[in-house]
């Protein structure tokens, strides 16, 4: 109560300024006028009884001045009076400001827009209504389920497979309705898969779109609405539905160009029709982090969309594919819904016996923001360590103004002595200069703002780019970012306006004011003791800039030693493409194997054409098929894991992998009933013992599955990934799956896409193709990671070693005028050229030296985070340490040399009239 | 209340001006010259203090204020008791008188 009193009155003060000091003063001074009139009753005069009254009750000034300090909107007063003053000052010197704000901007700015790419993959919530009642099932059992087929899509954080405990996301639909109709803690569950990449036909030329496969009540469950049209319901996942589909509204605009006709419009998918029905709200871009759909459909349709996850049958229980997030329901709490649903689980899994009640089979449920992680998985590392670079960037500009602020501070000395002289308070004072750095760093982070917006947007077009899938990442700053900013603001403002802010009020005022009289001993003595904190400041940037220059540098150097690296293959001037026939569904095993040969001859005819094959994958393009088998003849009878890749004819010659003994795969091995394989030589090194591998057979336990007959060695190659040493692989003829096309031309493939293309639509236009692109641009998204960090390392580190050069050229470039009178009389005292040189350099250098010497300490303390990363270097690697110490060296030397000379040139019978 | 004598517990000066102004109106001088008086001297009031005072009992809505004219007719600021300001002084009285004598038990104890 009275707190909300004092407020209204102190607003009608502040709005109504001068009433309540009138009345105060007209108070005020009837008091004293009583006080003295009683005086002269006495028998005093009037001057004397003023003058006693003064001294008993307190001056006029005084008293009123206290009064007003007493209330709390003075705070206010003076804080705008501090600002109205930082003002001006600015104003009077705008090349210092200009220098201060812009570093800061740099600093803050940097800061911003990592936080917001770390924003948009971990923090932004799932733009669904009420997203933390949402709830991911995730089960776990202390063994595997016995035979069960199990897919995920990267929603979840990786399926865990150990021997005595396995924990997963995924669940079977039969699993989904017994929870459904069971389990009474949810308010609604929704189900999902993918997204399955699916030709689209019937809307202009075809197309591959992503689309998610989900259960009827997936949008219900998240409460999202249709933007247009209905979204799904419970009707469309029963047996026989109609097929239809819901577009995303950022699809509704690209494809059909936001056109309300596009609603009940029917488009083939894989060569089924489905009827468009609605479009979702435009506020519903994800649930999974990073994941993007284009369209969604009923989980009736997976079977006519001939994606294979069904496992032959919605109703089959052995085949875990579909995640599932619950809404827990009011009043019922986390625990409860736990407890309720992994009873349902543990009874369904017994019951259908794929696992015992001695396995524990139980479902935890985690919040749905923490629970699907999706690019949060992979993009967690890299934006941590970005972080970590960015915080450092700030601490070297904040060590940077707080330089800058330290040698105009010793300008103002001046100033600062006189009001103290004057009576004004130290506290007074420090936070007159607190609210003047809180001003520089609040403009820098104005300007860092507009940095931020512009290098986000940028950051996050490049990772968009650098994926395969649609990836969705709203990089904008938000209410979040902007407290972020705030908060860092603030935080700056104080770390680097606090040291000049306590170091120029402690000042010694007699000699400050004195000073006019050249009193150079004194001058000297101070000099030798201000150089002190300057000086740790330059430190202080030196060291860290180091500390960022040895990361990038590592990285960089890790990123090198990748590109090094021989994959087995020549990867220069090869385009690859993806096609899926059997998607159209007019395609069966011979006729596909007719369309590749086809196709595989009349690219081969195209200019520039040196090879054409295709494979199952691409090599080194993140993906892996492994699979365990028997080999013939080895003592060891258990089955081992190997690499398989499915080729055409031709592959070795046209990925330029030598062969070393035996025969290559021929056409005719396609459709051969005599199955062969090629192996690497790893696969003849480790797994056959001493016997003649050429005739060997290998393949599954089962032997009614295809046993291979081994009829040649090749060399070898890294498959999904260039930092695994190559394993043994298989190569086995192409029957009748997807497959991805190599070219290899003589020179820049990406010329012939056009004519690839026509190619393709001349033997049939239904058929897609997807995932264009060169052997070497896959290289590069495969680096992805590492590219990002040395790419912003790079310029991190480029930053903090202008700001570091800047710190220490206006230290010395301060140190030199200011020690101008000084080096006036060493000249004509008989000082060389190279002695006053050596004077300024010196300075200079020995605080590079020492920042080196903290740096080294601080990397190798630090490196040790990017690890993962690095590839053929150790994170101390001393070359490294030795190369990084060496630039700052040279840097340094020449940002101490322009104020050294400069301090040459000083003529002693100038220096010595200065002031 | 002058600085050298006026070490006393915090919020005493308050309590003293409740006191006076419940009497009747009085202005910021009366105030001051009336403490001084029943004291017999030992407080001597300064502007500062009692106006930071009386600003803040004000604030809080103890005490009211009016202007008036005095008794040698000059323009003066007269100050009253209000409801919530004769409650506090009662209770601020009475737990004055607590201390006092359990301050007293303590020192005459031994």
């Amino acid at each position: 109560m009275s707190v909300l009193r004092s407020l209204v009155y102190g607003l009608r003060s502040l709005l109504r300024k001068d009433q309540p000091d009138r009345e105060l003063d007209e108070e005020l001074a009837s008091f004293l006028e009583m006080a003295a009139e009683e005086k002269i009753k006495q028998g005093m005069s009037r001057k004397d009884a003023l003058r006693a009254v003064r001294l008993e009750r307190g001056s006029l000034d005084v008293s009123k001045e206290t009064v007003r300090a007493a209330r709390w909107e003075y705070f206010l007063e003076t804080c705008w009076q501090d600002v109205c003053f930082g003002m001006r000052m600015f104003r009077k010197s705008p090349g210092f400001t200009a220098v201060v704000i812009l570093t800061l901007a740099l600093g803050i700015g940097a800061n911003t827009a990592i936080f917001s790419l770390l924003n948009a993959v971990m923090l932004q919530s799932i733009p669904v209504r009420d997203p933390q009642r949402l709830v991911v099932l995730r089960w776990s059992a202390s063994s595997r389920p016995t035979s069960i087929g199990h897919s995920s899509y990267g929603d979840c954080k990786a399926i865990n497979w150990a021997s005595s405990f396995a924990s997963s996301c995924s669940f079977s639909y039969p699993m989904l309705r017994e929870i459904r109709e069971k389990s009474r803690v949810f308010s609604g569950v929704a189900a999902f898969a993918g997204p399955a990449q699916l030709d689209l036909s019937g809307n202009g030329s075809a197309s591959i779109v992503s689309g998610e496969i989900v259960s009827g009540d997936f949008f219900q469950t998240l409460g999202v609405d249709a933007k247009a049209g209905r979204t799904l319901d419970l009707t469309d996942e029963k047996p026989g539905a109609e097929a239809v589909a819901v577009l995303s509204d950022s699809y509704w605009k690209t494809a059909f160009g936001g056109s309300a006709d596009a609603i009940g419009k029917t488009i083939k998918l894989n060569g089924v029709p489905f009827t468009i029905v609605g479009v979702t709200d435009r506020r519903f871009t994800r649930l999974t982090p990073g994941k993007s759909q284009d369209l969604w459909l009923p989980l009736s349709q997976v079977d006519a969309l001939h994606v294979g996850w069904d496992g032959g049958g919605l109703t089959k229980n052995e085949n875990w594919w579909l995640s599932i997030v619950g809404r827990v329901a009011p009043g019922v709490s986390l625990a409860q819904a736990q407890t309720s649903t992994s009873l349902v689980f543990r009874d369904e899994v017994v019951h259908e016996s794929l696992l015992k009640t001695t396995d524990d089979p139980q479902v935890t449920l985690l919040p749905a923001q923490k629970g699907l992680t999706g690019l949060r998985s992979w993009a967690e590392q890299p934006l941590f360590l970005l972080m970590g670079a960015v915080a450092i960037l700030l601490l070297i500009s904040c060590a940077n103004v707080a330089g800058l602020l330290l040698s105009r501070s010793e300008t103002r000395r001046k100033e600062i002595a006189v009001r103290l002289a004057l009576g004004a308070g130290r506290a007074r004072l420090a936070r007159q200069l607190l609210t003047e750095s809180l001003l520089l760093s609040f403009a820098g982070a104005t300007v860092g703002l507009f940095l931020a917006f512009w290098g986000a947007k940028a950051l996050a077009s490049f990772v968009v780019a650098n994926r395969d899938s649609a990836l969705y990442l709203n990089a904008t700053p938000d209410l979040t970012v902007l407290l972020f900013t705030i908060g860092v603001a603030s935080l700056t403002g104080i770390l680097f306006g606090l040291a000049p802010a306590l170091g120029s009020t402690r000042a010694n005022l007699a000699p400050v004011l004195k000073e006019n009289a050249a009193n150079m001993t004194s001058a000297i003595a101070r000099g030798r003791r201000r150089f002190a904190p300057g000086g740790g400041l330059v430190i202080v940037q030196v060291a860290l800039s180091m500390v960022v220059l040895a990361g990038a540098r590592l990285v960089v150097r890790s990123l090198a030693n990748l590109k090094g690296v021989n994959p087995g293959f020549d990867t220069s001037n090869v385009l690859q493409f993806g096609i899926d026939p059997a998607l159209t569904g007019s395609y069966k095993e011979a006729e596909i194997r007719r369309l590749y040969g086809e196709l595989q001859r009349r690219l081969s005819y195209l200019p520039g054409v040196v090879g054409v094959s295709y494979s199952s994958d691409v090599l080194l393009n993140g993906g892996l098929w492994t699979s365990d088998v028997k080999i013939e003849g080895r003592t060891d009878k258990s089955e081992v894991e190997v690499q398989m890749l499915a080729v055409g004819a031709d592959f070795f010659t046209t990925m330029r992998i030598p062969m070393v003994v035996g025969r290559a795969l021929e056409p005719t091995d396609m459709a051969s009933v005599h199955e062969v394989a090629v192996v690497n030589r790893a696969f003849v090194k480790e797994l056959i013992e001493n016997r003649e591998p050429l005739g060997l057979h290998f393949g599954h336990a089962d032997s009614r599955d295809p046993q291979y007959e081994i009829v040649g060695i090749v060399g070898d190659t890294r498959y999904d990934d260039l930092r695994k040493e190559p394993e043994p692989t298989a190569f086995i003829p192409l029957r009748n799956s997807g497959a991805h096309f190599a070219v290899r031309t003589v020179s820049n493939p990406v010329a012939l896409v056009p004519s690839v293309r026509r190619a393709l639509s001349e033997l049939d236009s239904d058929v897609p193709m997807f995932d264009v692109r060169t052997q070497s641009e896959r290289i590069e998204r495969l680096l992805f990671n590492e590219r990002l960090v040395a790419r912003l390392a790079s310029l991190f580190g480029l930053v903090a070693l202008i700001l570091a050069c800047i710190g220490l050229y206006g230290l010395l470039s301060y140190e030199g005028a200011r020690r101008t009178k000084e080096i006036g009389v060493r000249t004509a005292l008989g000082a060389q050229t190279y002695e006053v040189l050596r004077l300024i350099a010196t300075q200079g250098m020995s605080l590079v030296f020492v920042g080196i010497f903290f740096g080294v300490i601080g990397s190798a303390g630090l490196t040790r985070f990017l690890e993962s990363l690095l590839y053929g270097v150790q994170p101390t690697d001393p070359y490294t340490f030795f190369a990084v110490a060496l630039l700052l060296l040279i840097v340094g030397g020449a940002a101490c040399l322009i104020p050294a000379r400069r301090a040459t040139r000083v003529d002693p019978s100038v220096a010595l009239r200065y002031e | 209340m002058a600085d050298k004598q006026g070490d006393l517990v915090q919020g005493t000066l308050d309590m003293l001006i409740l006191k006076t102004v419940a009497l009747e109106p009085i202005h910021g001088y009366g105030i001051a010259v009336r403490i001084e008086q029943m004291s017999d001297g030992v407080f001597k009031v300064n502007a500062g203090s009692l106006f930071v005072a009386l600003q803040r009992l004000q604030r809080a809505r103890l005490i009211r204020s009016e202007w008036k004219t005095s008794e040698n007719n000059r323009r003066a600021k007269y100050y009253a008791l209000t409801e919530d300001g004769r409650k506090r002084l009662g209770t601020e009285t009475r737990e004055w008188g607590r201390q006092v004598a359990a301050i007293a038990r303590i020192l005459e104890a031994s």
